[in-house]
């Protein structure tokens, strides 16, 4: 799921120095907060994505940041400076918009080279410039053909290398594969990640869809309701979220409650669940009250000699969806159904429905998370 | 299937009976020569000939084609310039502005071009502000009847024909589009050099076309405000019809009028067509 370089380089984003640094930022619409107060760093370099389902406030930040949006509090400083008041055509940052707003009456040539000619940039520079540009997003047989007679693919690429040619620090980037079908856009989150890593660019991401943020991001910012849900790596959020909403954002998760702290340790917590006590480990949780345990359907297994959470079950139903295998299980003193997802086997024999089985998830494999019932 | 092709035909038949059957039996007066004032069914070219050799025909159609023009050229700024405006008010206002501006497309004609002759007139608007202001130390005369008078006149009363197009051509504009500019780093001049302008000019075309095919085929507005001076060709094609009952010569004139706007209709439709709309 995750590269192994891509990991090494979590570790490093740690080090970096904030570009941005967000403090109290908030934007209200008469009667409608749009964005809660919230901080938030944007690291150097860092591939940073802003997830969350519509109505987030994601694109709201993203067009805050760029300028297109005026904050009704606190500042967003750059450089250690405030930038809230710089108009949008002094800002060093570039934006690709959702529907990539490209000049129709221009060239894909033209286009990228806009950002060059504002700045009066010599004519023989400006074609260097953007041949190289056009040649990092691969349209360099393209420059001649205007928008109307490109694919999304090739409109995306060209919004992508007008926005990267005036070498900005960095790149913000508004739902920008939205409207590609499924395969394209699974080639172009590489190509985005490919391109960013190259030309060292920080960039900022929106987008509303878990996968993709997973695939390409360095961090992945969550946010609802204009608040700021978890920050993260895609691995912390995936394996370590903090929230029952970002538990179930990245995928479905059963959800063990509810739940009591029994004892914390240093690295170990013990909480009592409907399905018996179970243990947890990873760094005590902040609060005590209202916690859930998220456990994902593919971190339940048939329990072995080892396993240390067991649940005793009873099989409700088992589809076979080709390389998963979907287990439905009850236990007799939770009214919830827990899902186990087993990777399928020609061999092994499936769990017979109405039969009892045991199951279980291992303390890592789990997490505490808070918020209460929807 | 069967209801469809039916409809085709009624609909042919109703383009055919009342457009082109009218115009070409229109047209095939201007082939055939008036001896004594009686029509000769004979077609032959002499009315187109006559036209050309003329040197008063000459005269003023050249004077029709440039006063199109000046009202065309006027109008193209003073156009944009109200289209622009109307554009970049909040949206509840365009829409009152725009609907503004198309109420005096549903009104009389003549009306119009008198409200004109009273604003030019010696006691009219315009005397009263440059007397108000000190500009003038007695009603100006020269205001009416004369060949100003017509540009003016034709000018106000054509303005809507020219502002409308923009305005559709400027709404179209996506605003992620200005935004775009915006932040690649445009200043608003820049912006308007490069996109905007560029983006509306296929509108402002079109508006030019209906003004100038409007204004060099006018004939009652040099006749009611024009004077002497302000003669024009569609004065001259209207007097062949009303005064000199001369019909084929008045027809013949017609074809030149109508040669002329669908050359420049045509010029109009290659210009407000650019490759990248495709």
């Amino acid at each position: 799921m995750v590269a192994p370089d891509a990991d090494s380089r979590h570790e490093v984003a740690g080090d970096r120095t904030p570009l941005l640094r967000i403090r109290g930022l908030g934007v209200r619409f008469q009667d409608f907060e749009a964005i809660r107060p919230l901080d938030l760093d944007v690291l150097n370099g860092e591939f940073l994505t802003v997830l969350g389902p519509s109505g987030s406030g994601k694109t709201t930040l993203l067009r805050t940041i760029a300028g297109f949006q005026q904050p009704t509090a606190g500042r967003i400083e750059f450089d250690g400076r405030d930038i809230a008041d710089l108009p949008i055509n002094r800002r060093p940052f570039n934006t690709v918009f959702q529907d990539y707003a490209l000049f129709p009456h221009m060239t894909v040539r033209e286009n990228v080279a806009f950002g060059l000619r504002v700045r009066g940039v010599a004519r023989t520079t400006r074609d260097a410039r953007v041949r190289d540009a056009l040649a990092i997003v691969e349209l360099e047989d393209l420059g001649d053909r205007y928008p109307a007679q490109l694919s999304g693919g090739q409109q995306q690429r060209t919004a992508l290398a007008r926005a990267m040619i005036c070498e900005p620090r960095l790149i913000l980037l508004d739902e920008p594969l939205a409207a590609l079908d499924a395969t394209l856009r699974r080639q172009m989150q590489r190509f985005l990640k490919v391109v960013q890593r190259r030309s060292g660019i920080t960039f900022v991401f929106v987008t509303h869809d878990q996968s993709e943020a997973i695939t390409v991001s360095d961090r992945i910012c969550v946010m609802r309701s204009g608040r700021i849900e978890q920050i993260g790596t895609p691995r912390d959020l995936y394996y370590r979220p903090q929230s029952r909403f970002v538990a179930a954002f990245f995928g479905a998760s059963n959800i063990l409650e509810p739940c009591r702290i029994e004892s914390t340790g240093e690295a170990t917590t013990m909480v009592s669940t409907p399905f018996g006590t179970m243990r947890v480990d990873g760094p005590p949780p902040q609060v005590r009250e209202g916690l859930a345990l998220a456990v994902r359907p593919e971190a339940l297994v048939p329990a072995a000699d080892d396993t240390c959470n067991r649940i005793e079950c009873e099989v409700v139903s088992v589809s076979f969806v080709g390389s998963e295998t979907i287990t439905e299980l009850k236990h007799p003193e939770a009214r919830h159904v827990l899902t186990m997802k087993t990777r399928s086997n020609p061999s092994a024999r499936h769990p017979v429905v109405g039969s009892r089985l045991e199951v279980g998830f291992d303390a890592a494999a789990c997490a505490l998370v808070k918020g209460a019932q929807e | 299937m069967t209801g469809y092709v039916p409809g085709a035909i009624v609909l042919w038949a109703i383009c055919i009976l009342f457009i082109l059957v009218p115009l070409s039996s229109f047209l095939a007066y201007g082939f055939l020569p008036v001896v004594d004032n009686a029509i000769v069914y004979e077609p032959t070219f002499d009315n187109f000939v006559n036209i050309v050799s003329n040197s008063s025909y000459r005269t003023t159609f050249l004077r029709t084609m440039l006063l199109a023009f000046e009202v065309s050229a006027f109008n193209f700024v003073l156009g944009y310039a109200t289209a622009y405006f109307i554009w970049r008010r909040p949206p509840a206002w365009r829409n009152v502005l725009v609907i503004a501006l198309a109420i005096p497309l549903l009104m009389s004609y003549i009306i119009k071009i008198y409200a004109m002759r009273g604003v030019l007139g010696t006691n009219g608007l315009l005397n009263s502000a440059l007397l108000a202001l000190g500009v003038a130390d007695e009603p100006v005369s020269a205001l009416l009847f004369n060949l100003m008078a017509v540009r003016i006149t034709l000018s106000i009363v054509l303005l809507p024909f020219m502002v409308l197009p923009i305005c559709v051509a400027l709404e179209r504009i996506a605003p992620q589009v200005l935004q775009a500019a915006a932040d690649l780093g445009a200043s608003e001049i820049q912006t308007f050099r490069w996109v905007i302008l560029p983006l509306s000019l296929p509108g402002a075309i079109v508006g030019a076309m209906f003004t100038f095919v409007l204004a060099s085929g006018d004939f009652l507005a040099p006749e009611l405000v024009g004077g002497i001076e302000g003669f024009t060709f569609g004065r001259l094609v209207f007097s062949q019809f009303g005064l000199a009952f001369n019909w084929p010569l008045g027809a013949a004139l017609s074809v030149l009028l109508m040669v002329v706007a669908l050359v420049v209709i045509s010029i109009a439709r290659r210009l407000s067509n650019p490759r990248w709309q495709s």
